[in-house]
Order: structure tokens, then C-alpha cells, then sequence
């Protein structure tokens, strides 16, 4: 089966990697900018990696006939640097008319801070600016409440935004009611260990049906299976569901919240 | 839009059949891990991470529904509505 990955992380995968989700289905990834795992020293670095985002990766990607998106900003965890990420923002318009470009993400929080909200509402203002899309991160394990009602409370309070346009990525049980049921698309990553299993995203789809909901793998270098989506596949096919409802949430879904960005085809 | 709806193709029993193994793995883990830290020198009668699980471990039991979704609140920091005013954010586009 065909299918989209909406967030998967694949400067830190190699090229193997691009040819084992070829042949696993794969036809489409969106990746968004994230932390390197140490936080980058100046705006130049930000500068080279929005490069490789734009230009190297979806030459990689090609070679397995796999569309490469990104979505592009400052990671939440750097945000404590203002400056530095105050420098990140204003150099991003450089990138925007890119021909892979979908929006500004994975903007969101991470220890739930002044800084990262301020940041945060940077992002949102330059998102606003330019017409983009928005893919936003919600935080991990005990911060991920606090940080995904905070977001929410930021963007529900602006009334700019057009939810619609929104991602609103690594829901769990606690959290995905709030994103789905006040109008955003919702995203649930599937991890070893942290976040979500395909068994328990399956959960969800049976709870709250598959309207502006997707899945991810969320592959990057730490622990993660970037062929996840296969897995959850497996585990619909396995309770019975049908092709279509498979589809609708692996590949249908994301090209129809995709498609309202400019460079990905109508 | 209604979020109640259950999809699954399966009843009751059926995912018992389906998952009795698994999850038998599962509680099996957990109690090997219990084993464990009983086994270990010193306590955790003060630890916090401990008191989350016990505290997890009757949501597991309890008669009430949304056992996922508890724990996940059960193991969250605490949301205060009032939160933009605590720190001094100011409302964007309103």
C-alpha cells in the first residue's frame, strides 16, 4: 500500500534506510526541522542545514522515487537562545520559496518556558506573514499536557490562524481530543518507547475516526523505527479494518493537509 | 463531530483472544520489575517515580473507563488556564 510519511527525520537515516521505505510503500516524507541533538552555535549552521533540507535530501530521496517535503525553523529546545533564534527567523523567508517547502515546523514547545513561548509566537507571526502551513511539536512524556494546552490556548487565541492549515503532531490519549476537537489536524508519532505504539494508534483511529487524522514515525537519531507506518498498517489490516479506512489515514490525509501548500502537486 | 464513535471490528472476547498473550507478557514484565526493585538494597519508599506507578498500577484495576488516558494524566505536569499571565506572554492576533 502506498503511503505518506509526514514527519520523519531523514538527515539522520541513511540511504539505505530510503530504499527500505521504497520498498516498503513509501512515496512521500515531510520533514521537518528539528534538533541536532547539541544546540547549533550560529545562524550559519541554520543556514547549511535549511541547504540540505532543500536541496540535498530531496536528491537522496529521488534515487528511491520518493517525494521529499520539509517544513523549516528553530527547534523548540534552542529557543532558550533568543538571539539566536530571533536571527533563525529572519533568515528563513531566504528558503521559503523552495520548491519542497511546505511551512514553518516543527515549531512548539519543549520544557514549556517563557522563551520557547515567545519563540513560539514568533514563528507563528512569520507562519502568518508569509501564508504558511504550520506543523507543530508538542512536548514529551510529563511536559506534553501542559505544553500541547498551552499551544493551543496560543493559537486559539490569535485569530489569525486558520486551524485548518495546522498540524498538530505527537498526540496521545490525553491530548488528542483537545487538538481534533477544536478544529486542527492531529499527528500521532509511533515510538518504541516514548509516544505512541501502532497498537494504541489504532486505538485512536477506532475512538475518534480517521477526520484530520494521521500517523508518523518520526524517525530521527535517536530510538525510532522510521518503517513504523507499516507497522500500524499491519496492526488495522490484522483488526479487520478496511482498505480505504488504512488509506484514508496513511496516505489520503496527509496529501489533502499537504495540499494547501503551494509545491505540493493539487 | 462526534469523537465517541467506536470503529473497532472486533468484540469483546475477540480482543481477548487476540491480545491475552500480549498482555500477559506485558503484566508479566511489570511484575518481573516489581521483583526486582523488591530484590535491590535500600527503598524507594520516597521516590516519586515509585509512588506514579503504584498510583498507575490501581488505575490498571480500578472500575472506571479511560484507564490510557488516566495514567497519561496521572504521569502530566499540571495545566493552569492562567498560564499567559503567570508569564507575561501577551496574546498574539486576538
Amino acid at each position: 500500500m502506498d503511503y505518506i510519511d509526514p514527519h520523519l527525520h531523514m538527515v539522520s537515516r541513511t540511504t539505505d534506510d530510503y530504499e527500505t521505505l521504497a520498498r516498503m510503500g513509501c512515496v512521500a516524507i515531510s520533514e521537518p526541522a528539528f534538533w541536532a541533538g547539541f544546540d547549533r552555535g550560529s545562524v550559519e549552521s541554520f543556514r547549511d542545514y535549511f541547504r540540505q533540507l532543500t536541496d540535498f535530501e530531496p536528491k537522496r530521496a529521488a534515487q528511491y522515487g520518493i517525494a521529499h517535503y520539509t517544513w523549516l525553523c528553530i527547534n523548540a529546545k534552542e529557543a532558550e537562545n533568543v538571539s539566536l533564534s530571533r536571527e533563525v527567523i529572519a533568515m528563513i523567508p531566504e528558503f521559503l520559496e523552495c520548491k519542497n517547502v511546505l511551512g514553518i515546523g516543527e515549531i512548539g514547545l519543549n520544557k514549556n518556558t517563557r522563551n520557547e513561548a515567545t519563540i513560539f509566537q514568533e514563528h507563528v507571526d512569520l507562519a502568518v506573514q508569509y501564508k504558511q502551513q504550520i506543523l507543530i511539536h508538542t512536548p514529551h512524556l510529563e511536559d506534553k499536557y501542559q505544553g500541547t494546552r498551552m499551544i493551543l490556548d496560543m493559537l486559539m487565541g490569535d485569530s489569525r490562524i486558520d486551524r485548518s492549515r495546522v498540524l498538530v503532531d505527537h498526540v496521545e490519549e490525553h491530548t488528542i481530543e483537545h487538538v481534533l476537537e477544536n478544529g486542527f489536524w492531529a499527528g500521532m508519532t509511533l515510538y518504541p518507547i516514548s509516544k505512541c505504539t501502532p497498537q494504541r494508534a489504532a486505538d485512536m483511529i477506532e475512538r475518534y475516526g480517521p477526520e484530520r487524522l494521521m500517523a508518523n514515525s518520526a524517525g530521527d537519531w535517536g530510538p525510532s523505527k522510521p518503517t513504523a507506518i507499516p507497522d500500524l498498517i499491519m496492526e488495522l489490516k490484522k483488526r479487520g479494518h478496511t482498505r480505504d479506512l488504512i488509506q484514508r489515514v496513511v496516505y489520503e490525509n496527509p496529501r489533502t493537509f499537504f495540499s494547501q501548500s503551494k509545491p505540493f502537486p493539487h | 463531530m462526534s469523537t465517541k464513535q467506536p470503529m473497532a471490528e472486533r468484540n469483546a472476547a475477540q480482543i481477548v483472544a487476540d491480545e491475552f498473550m500480549i498482555a500477559r507478557a506485558k503484566i508479566i514484565e511489570l511484575a518481573a520489575t516489581l521483583d526486582r526493585i523488591e530484590r535491590a538494597s535500600g527503598n524507594v519508599n520516597d521516590s516519586k517515580n515509585m509512588q506514579l506507578l503504584v498510583h498507575a498500577m490501581h488505575i490498571l484495576i480500578d472500575d472506571q473507563v479511560e484507564k490510557a488516558k488516566r495514567v497519561q494524566l496521572l504521569m502530566s505536569r499540571v495545566y493552569d488556564p492562567n498560564w499567559q499571565n503567570l508569564m507575561s506572554i501577551s496574546k498574539k492576533g486576538g
